[in-house]
């Protein structure tokens, strides 16, 4: 088996994995040795596909923002789950993060005076969202990986599918990747690793994120026995492209955009009175859904799926060009629908995952709820749970939340290096050569079940069961579904026997993952019994701040999973009623 | 798999050696020098063509990569006519035959395969394959991610032409007997079915520095302001930023496929979107860095590349733009 030797290897290259990789080799005199290990190809991660932007306050004096408005604003909108002290850490950090996407290329959309123009997004009182048109994410991606290149210590593993973490004690000591052009197993054997592979939205089948979002590294930690947090919070973005699930960014509704019903009404004017169509994501989800079975919703021919409108036909024409020009591409080329002349058919699709890997503010993962951190181990973007976002995220606070804490861990990790030499690698390898065993058992397994019908009925089961609006007899059905595949699990068959790209196997490991993940997404739902944010239960429909103001940890115990609490961590905002 | 350094000594050896013996055959023949040195020039120029063509061959097998202008042989593949099972039907729905060519890199052949799948007016080429995928046949291989025209992960053939496969409609592209003809990109190394080995086209790319230099690199990323950047100067660069990488406009490109040390379209367009950049501090030595015959002189402005660029970057035109610059700057001295 090959090994490969790191002072640190980050898993992902997003804008977290990539932002962290940057900011370690910098901090280190570009003299450490670095690994980014990805299972696409490193400029082609999820992150490219943000499009709205990126928050931050960049001129409080012009704009008459400041940094604690967009804190307040943050953990309103997450409906005081949040982490106070983490979002002030993110609300601080953010505007010196967008000056250095401006410094590493990204071509910022500008004001006429030259500096970054902000435009207005939901749930944010005052326009604050820095955008490149509605390619945000993509350009910084592309200006990260272009960074990575130049920086000579950054090896870049592209394409390889990393299947398990090792620990030595309470430390890290490597992990086990698949070559997929090979399908040989590797060993990254390190003292320092940090998770920043994403969210675990396809988990559902009508969902905006691409097919490579299952969630790797939040199933590999959850597997090495680390804890998750707040997993059962999902965000479902109000306007995904009927019937592809195609993501229509917030920034449509932010330019101007209007929800309507079959009616012909803004119906938002009935649930969120001054914010109307920029009301938080969670709002306008489920006005959309409940607009839906009353009746005021249509219904798509081919697909049978329901939906509302949102209309950019009153729109400026130039306004759009400029500053939506994806939006146009994508509709007309997706359901041949040009957004200048005709309303585009939408309904709410899952979008983000706040829940994740339990992380401190300093994105140091935790060992277990007590809030004892790892050895040497991060986790960074979408994957980690600090939590900033708590029960539902505002739009365009993602990609913050990547940077800052892409930044904090890279900056860390040298000194880290420095103090804590690595001792690993006396039995790893054969924990490795046992990893490599379990993949080629796998292979030859003679079982019946095509792990791609296990994927579908997943993600029909969570589509249909776990979706906007909650009810614990459906959670429970849905749970008995989940653990019956999970037993199928054992069963399957992987007809791709051979060496180059077998994405067949691939898969079949993503497949895994995302079966352990919806368990535990299901189980901290029917917990839960209250609504906050992202999750509304029928029969719960208030906020309970008594039973539930706390997070929700989850980890692997004795085979089975075991859930816990701890507390939200609060420093100036009371929770109050949320009224927009 | 990166360029083999024996295509130097294969290509370009036979293509400089061949102008220098005609020369000297000239020159012998002007003085008469007895036909025992010509049977030996003829002799030497038949073994460097002899060289030539076993290097010509050496360069495909090494990157695997079969050219447009050479036809690959192709294997009768398996008929698998199949229809999935699934029962929602409407009334819109139609049947298509997708007949996907798959490299087999054990027989290193193009095989095709014949599958039928149900679509309606919505279905992209990339969701017929992946649905055939999941319900008939899971051993094929192809890339794919964002499925939005992003990610640049499923660039492909389709009905001849190079294809992002999540933005190509079925129903607009079924040919009259509904069916749908595709095939990897062959301007990339082959590697499994419709997957290319991307390694040498991302070596390029970072060949050409792709990113902002300042001459104060401190300030660079200890950033507290950020630059002022007019609207003006803004689009100068903007469209060439778009680039997803996907390499569809190499697979266009007639020149990189018969002449593997040209840099290719994509790389080039990325040099003048950091030359344009007004944030940029390199400046002309972008330019030095170009003015090579493997690089913007290699160019025979054929445009195919400007034409499969799904994004509109136009790379054709970049490096016409590159060259004017580099011209310019060599006559004005500016």
């Amino acid at each position: 088996m090959e090994v490969l030797d790191y002072d640190t290897v980050i898993l992902g290259s997003g804008l977290g994995g990539l932002t962290t990789a940057i900011h370690a080799s910098l901090k280190g005199q570009k003299k450490i040795k670095i690994a980014v290990v990805t299972k696409l190809h490193a400029m082609r991660s999820h992150s490219v596909s943000a499009e709205g932007g990126i928050s931050g306050v960049l001129y409080p004096e012009a704009t008459n923002d400041s940094i604690e408005l967009h804190a307040y604003d943050t953990v309103k909108g997450s409906d005081y789950l949040a982490d106070q002290d983490a979002v002030e850490i993110l609300a601080n950090s953010a505007p010196d993060e967008i000056r250095f996407y401006d410094h590493i290329g990204v071509s910022w959309n500008r004001t006429d005076s030259g500096s970054i123009q902000q435009r207005p997004f939901g749930g944010m009182s005052i326009p604050r969202t820095a955008f490149a048109a509605d390619k945000t994410g993509f350009f910084m991606m592309r200006a990260l990986y272009d960074e990575v290149v130049g920086l000579g210590n950054v090896d870049i593993y592209h394409e390889h599918f990393v299947t398990s973490l090792f620990m030595d004690g309470k430390r890290f000591a490597g992990a086990t990747a698949i070559d997929l052009a090979t399908r040989a197993v590797k060993l990254f054997r390190a003292g320092t690793c940090v998770i920043a592979t994403g969210g675990f939205s396809r988990v559902y089948g009508f969902t905006t994120t691409a097919h490579s979002s299952t969630g790797d590294g939040i199933a590999l930690a959850y597997r090495a026995g680390l804890p998750l947090k707040d997993m059962e919070f999902v965000q479902f973005h109000p306007t995904a492209l009927v019937p592809s699930g195609i993501l229509i960014t917030e920034a449509a509704r932010g330019e101007g955009g209007y929800l309507k019903n079959n009616k012909g009404e803004r119906f938002m004017e009935k649930y969120a009175k001054s914010k109307m169509e920029l009301a938080p994501r969670d709002i306008v989800s489920r006005a959309i859904v409940t607009e839906i079975k009353q009746g005021n919703g249509y219904t798509h021919k081919e697909s049978g799926m329901p939906y509302v409108h949102l209309d950019l036909t009153h729109l400026d024409a130039k306004l759009l060009d400029e500053r939506l020009p994806m939006i146009k591409e994508l509709s007309i080329k997706s359901i041949n629908v040009d957004p200048h002349t005709e309303p585009l058919p939408i309904r709410p699709a899952a979008h983000f995952t706040m829940g994740g890997i339990h992380v401190n503010t300093h994105g140091q993962i935790m060992l277990d709820a007590k809030g004892v951190p790892a050895g040497g181990m991060w986790a960074v973007g979408e994957c980690g749970c600090v939590s900033v976002h708590g029960s539902n995220r505002l739009g365009s606070n993602s990609l913050s939340q990547c940077s800052v804490w892409g930044r904090i861990a890279g900056n860390a990790i040298p000194e880290y290096i420095q103090k804590n030499p690595s001792s690993a690698g006396k039995d790893i390898l054969k924990q490795a050569e046992a990893e490599e065993a379990r993949i080629n058992g796998l292979l030859e397994n003679r079982g019946t079940v095509n792990p791609y019908e296990l994927q579908s009925r997943l993600q029909k089961t969570m589509d249909d069961l776990v979706y906007v609006y909650r009810k614990t007899s459906e959670l429970t059905a849905a749970r008995d579904a989940i653990r019956e595949l999970r037993g199928q699990y054992g069963d399957i068959y992987i007809t791709d026997k051979g060496r180059e790209f077998n994405s067949n196997l691939r898969d079949t490991l993503e497949i895994e993952n995302l079966i352990d993940l919806a368990e535990v997404v299901v189980e901290g739902a029917i917990r839960r019994k209250e609504s906050r944010g992202a999750h509304a239960m029928v029969e719960f429909p208030k906020r309970d701040d008594t039973n539930y103001l706390k997070h929700t940890i989850a980890s692997r115990k004795d085979g089975g999973l075991g859930i816990d609490y701890i507390p939200v961590t609060l420093t100036r905002w009371e929770p109050e009623e949320r009224v927009y | 798999m990166r360029r083999s350094w024996v295509s130097i000594f294969t290509v370009y050896a036979p293509m400089l050696g061949v102008p220098v013996l005609l020369y000297l055959y000239i020159i012998f023949n002007a003085f008469h020098l007895g036909t025992a040195s010509n049977a030996v020039l003829y002799l030497s120029m038949l073994g460097l063509a002899v060289f030539a063509i076993v290097g010509f061959r050496d360069v495909f097998i090494d990157r695997q990569k079969p050219r447009h202008f050479l036809d690959l042989k192709e294997a009768a593949g398996q008929t698998v006519h199949k229809t999935d099972m699934d029962t929602t039907t409407h009334e819109d729905a139609k049947i298509v035959e997708m007949r996907i060519k798959r490299f087999n890199p054990q027989s290193k052949l193009l095989e095709e395969n014949t599958y039928r799948a149900r679509v309606d007016r919505y279905s992209s080429v990339l969701d017929t394959i992946i649905d055939i995928k999941r319900k008939q046949d899971p051993t094929i291989a192809m890339r794919y991610s964002c499925r939005m025209g992003i990610c640049g992960s499923c660039g492909m053939v389709v009905n001849g032409k190079p294809v992002l496969a999540c933005e190509t409609n079925v129903f607009k592209n079924m040919k009259e007997d509904a069916s749908i003809s595709v095939a990897p990109m062959q301007g990339h190394p082959l590697l499994k079915d419709l997957v290319t080995d991307f390694d040498d086209f991302f070596s390029r790319h970072a060949s050409i520095s792709p990113h902002l230099h300042r001459t104060d690199e401190t300030e660079k990323y200890e950033a507290k302001k950020e630059y002022i950047q007019t609207k003006d100067e803004l689009n100068k660069f903007l469209p060439f930023s778009y680039c997803i990488m996907c390499g569809l406009c190499v697979d266009a490109c007639p020149v990189v496929n018969v002449n593997p040390m040209f840099i290719g379209p994509q790389a080039l367009s990325q040099v003048q979107r950091y030359y344009a950049d007004s944030r940029d501090q390199l400046g002309e030595r972008r330019l030095d860095m170009v003015d090579k015959l493997t690089h913007v002189w290699d160019c025979e402005f054929a445009g195919a590349c400007s034409v499969a660029c799904p994004k509109g970057v136009d790379p054709a035109f970049t490096i016409q733009m590159l060259k004017t610059e580099i011209v310019r700057k060599n006559l004005t001295g500016k």
